[in-house]
């Protein structure tokens, strides 16, 4: 047998298989002719009327119906052939990119049926709602925010998907279809008198709008976000920035902490008095470790909510919390700065008093009627301890009701009341 | 017969080599002895540090009351001595113990490490100098290597500055493009660096004289609450505090999870929200037990 009778051989074989494989996909179900989808409408009258509608589903008007269902058995609801996100995936592999930097949650969990009707709609791409209407069913808070806005950002108004793809992103966060500025100077021309008048001569084009404006909408013109760090909200950006006409504009007069404390002197003073100071702000980035340098959405500029923003480097004491039997209100509340001062202490934990002076402030009852606590009750665990809230309570919960480290009636009480020990 | 013999020999290697593992899992430590005071009675409040050398001198940095105590650890005994107040060192964090007795002690409040005789004298700052960049130096922690030359955790710029007992810099090794916040710093017997990021919860390395840090296999998130200091024994087994989780981490030097020692409480044996860690080159472990007041020697049983 030569080669080339042999190589013949093989693609014989393989456009064989090939050929039977096409054919079966065909008509795996050996359906009369003709019949297809008809033989499902007979029982399935209702998509008669889905069937009218000005979007349907290609598999669905070819009548299709076993590409995505079996009409016999399944491991999955609706008869579908796979599980619901990977029924899509066999036609429509190609809408999350390889690299993607976001990926849309609801693609991550395959529920396509979130925004997609599979089989008809009269919205364009078989959409559940036309517009912004259909991500404001999920996005609330935001839908909600840019409603009472002063000023929207008029793509947003038009429509979310001019500046975030629905499925996921290959270049950016937040499904961005390209990261920040390039998005934004598609519209806004960074080479435009104007633009350049309105920034004070800085060379923004490459900076992070985000860092001053709201992309969304603000109540301040030029969709400034809320809260203004002063310098930016009187156009001041020289106290910090090197001058405009400079080669190298936007560096920083100084670094980190020594930048801040310019102005903030006081409390920088006040901090560094202290015998413990948050170490992050003296950490490289300094305080921006925790704050925005220009603007931002809550108070005193911080990056985001309290809660998210200690959790960003003690999560551990957020789960603790969330795990916990009992809620501690002010974590819940997102209120980390009830008991601890987030620059600088003489207390461990950076907390703003000694123990029993600051669960006081709340749990006032604790000062008439508790538990023998103080600098003259010794711990009978340990003589180096006084006993004091936290010898039987931790703050950010436990697996025990109202914080005890362990289970009061077996373990806890009885670490100290041994002869009670049954 | 050759194959029976095969067969014995290669059951023999796979059962050394489970065993080897076996013992590796098994390293524990064993409560000895806790130090509550000085000489005179008075307490420890909230130790940070606790340096120890590889004779019998162990110093507490009894950051509360803003002192240094300093200890002899004899066979299974430890006898307190007396507290060193010095107005340059009004709340120690870390300590270190030189080849020649000397104390070095970084101050948290000032960020400067300073130098004390064995005899608890000042003998000046550690100032870092000579760097290529001459931003600030933060010092969140720092190491001595057997040549007595200091390895400074520097959070102020983002680097590992190598330094000459004096302060000179001898090498500059920048942080990660990626990490949560350093805390300490250990060094292997062979020279090795290891890194805690307490935030990232990770133990980065440095192999000997190179200048590039990256992350060792596997991370600490469940294992550790917030780990804040990291030690190395002389078989190169890294122990971790884990401060959140009042607990000691034990890996292999790869990274890999080996282990957790101790737990929450207040028995002697146990922790509360510890800090440095020190472990001498007989294989005993002190660690400064923050929330009970105390330090706590212990030994490592295989």
């Amino acid at each position: 047998m030569n080669l080339r009778f042999k190589t013949a051989l093989v693609l014989l074989g393989v456009m064989s298989f090939a050929a039977a494989s096409f054919a079966f996909s065909q008509d795996q179900f050996k359906l009369k002719p003709g019949a297809k989808g008809k033989i499902c409408l007979v029982c399935h009258v209702a998509f008669q009327e889905k069937m009218k509608l000005p979007f349907v589903h290609t598999p669905v008007r070819a009548g299709d119906c076993s590409d995505c269902h079996n009409p016999h058995t399944s491991d999955h609801g609706k008869f579908l052939a796979k599980s619901s996100g990977k029924i899509c995936l066999t036609c429509h592999n190609g809408i999350v990119p390889g690299k993607a930097q976001s990926i849309h949650k609801v693609v991550v969990e395959g529920n396509c049926v979130k925004c997609h009707d599979p089989h008809a709609s009269k919205n364009k791409f078989n959409l559940l709602l036309a517009g912004n209407e259909l991500c404001s069913g999920c996005h609330k808070n935001i839908a909600e925010a840019i409603a009472k806005d002063k000023f929207q950002h008029r793509p947003v108004r038009e429509g979310c998907i001019n500046c975030h793809n629905p499925h996921a992103s290959e270049k950016s966060a937040f499904l961005l279809k390209s990261g920040v500025p390039s998005l934004c100077t598609v519209c806004h021309d960074a080479n435009r008198p104007t633009f350049t008048r309105q920034h004070q001569g800085y060379p923004v084009a490459r900076s992070r709008c985000t860092s001053c404006h709201d992309p969304h909408g603000s109540d301040r013109g030029g969709l400034l976000w809320a809260n203004l760090h002063a310098p930016v909200g009187s156009k001041m950006c020289n106290q910090c920035h090197l001058d405009s006409s400079s080669p190298d504009a936007l560096k920083t007069k100084r670094t980190g902490f020594n930048l801040c404390r310019g102005c903030h002197n006081t409390m920088a003073n006040n901090m560094l008095a202290d015998n413990r100071i948050h170490w992050p702000i003296k950490a490289k980035d300094g305080c921006l470790n925790c704050h925005s340098p220009h603007a931002s959405k809550g108070a005193s500029l911080l990056k985001a909510p309290m809660k998210t923003l200690c959790g960003t480097c003690h999560p551990d004491t957020i789960e603790r919390q969330e795990k916990s039997q009992t809620k501690h209100k002010p974590i819940e509340a997102g209120e980390c700065v009830k008991c601890h001062s987030p620059h600088s202490s003489n207390n461990v934990f950076l907390l703003d008093n000694t123990t029993i002076d600051l669960c006081g402030a709340c749990h006032d009852w604790q000062r008439h009627t508790t538990h023998p606590i103080g600098a003259k009750i010794i711990d009978p665990r340990n003589r180096n301890l006084n006993l004091d809230c936290l010898s039987c309570h931790r703050a950010h919960g436990t697996s025990q009701k109202n914080f005890m480290y362990f289970d009061p009636k077996m373990e806890l009480c009885v670490q100290c009341h041994a002869a009670l020990k049954r | 017969m050759w194959n029976l013999l095969r067969f014995l020999f290669f059951l023999a290697i796979s059962v050394l080599v489970a065993l080897e593992g076996f013992a590796l899992e098994m390293l524990k430590l064993r409560p000895i002895v806790s130090g509550y005071g000085d000489t005179m009675g008075g307490g420890l409040k909230q130790p940070e540090g606790v340096g120890c050398d590889g004779k019998s001198t162990v110093v507490v940095a009894d950051t509360g009351n803003g002192r240094l105590v300093k200890f002899i650890f004899t066979g299974e005994k430890l006898t307190p001595g007396a507290g060193i107040v010095l107005p340059q060192l009004t709340y120690p964090i870390r300590l270190q113990i030189d080849s020649k007795g000397d104390i070095l002690a970084l101050d948290g409040k000032t960020q400067r490490i300073v130098r004390i005789s064995e005899a608890g004298e000042f003998k000046g700052y550690i100032d870092a100098t000579g760097m290529a960049n001459e931003s600030p130096v933060v010092p969140r922690s720092f190491r001595i290597d057997k040549n007595d030359n200091l390895y400074i955790l520097d959070v102020g710029s983002g680097r590992v500055l190598y330094t000459d007992p004096g302060g000179k810099v001898l090498r500059e090794i920048g942080f990660p493009k990626e990490y949560g916040f350093f805390s300490d710093i250990t060094e292997d017997p062979a020279g090795n660096l290891f890194l805690l990021d307490s935030v990232g919860r990770r133990v980065y390395f440095a192999a000997k004289g190179s200048a590039t840090i990256s992350p060792l296999k596997g991370g600490l998130e469940e294992n550790a609450n917030f780990p804040v200091s990291i030690a190395v024994d002389h078989q190169g087994t890294l122990l971790v505090v884990d401060q959140n989780g009042g607990g000691v981490v034990i890996l292999g030097a790869d990274g890999s999870f080996r282990g957790r020692q101790s737990g929450i409480g207040w028995k002697e044996g146990l922790l509360r929200y510890p800090s440095q860690i020190c472990v001498n080159s007989n294989g005993m472990v002190f660690i400064a037990d923050r929330g009970n007041n105390r330090i706590q020697i212990y030994s490592t049983v295989q």
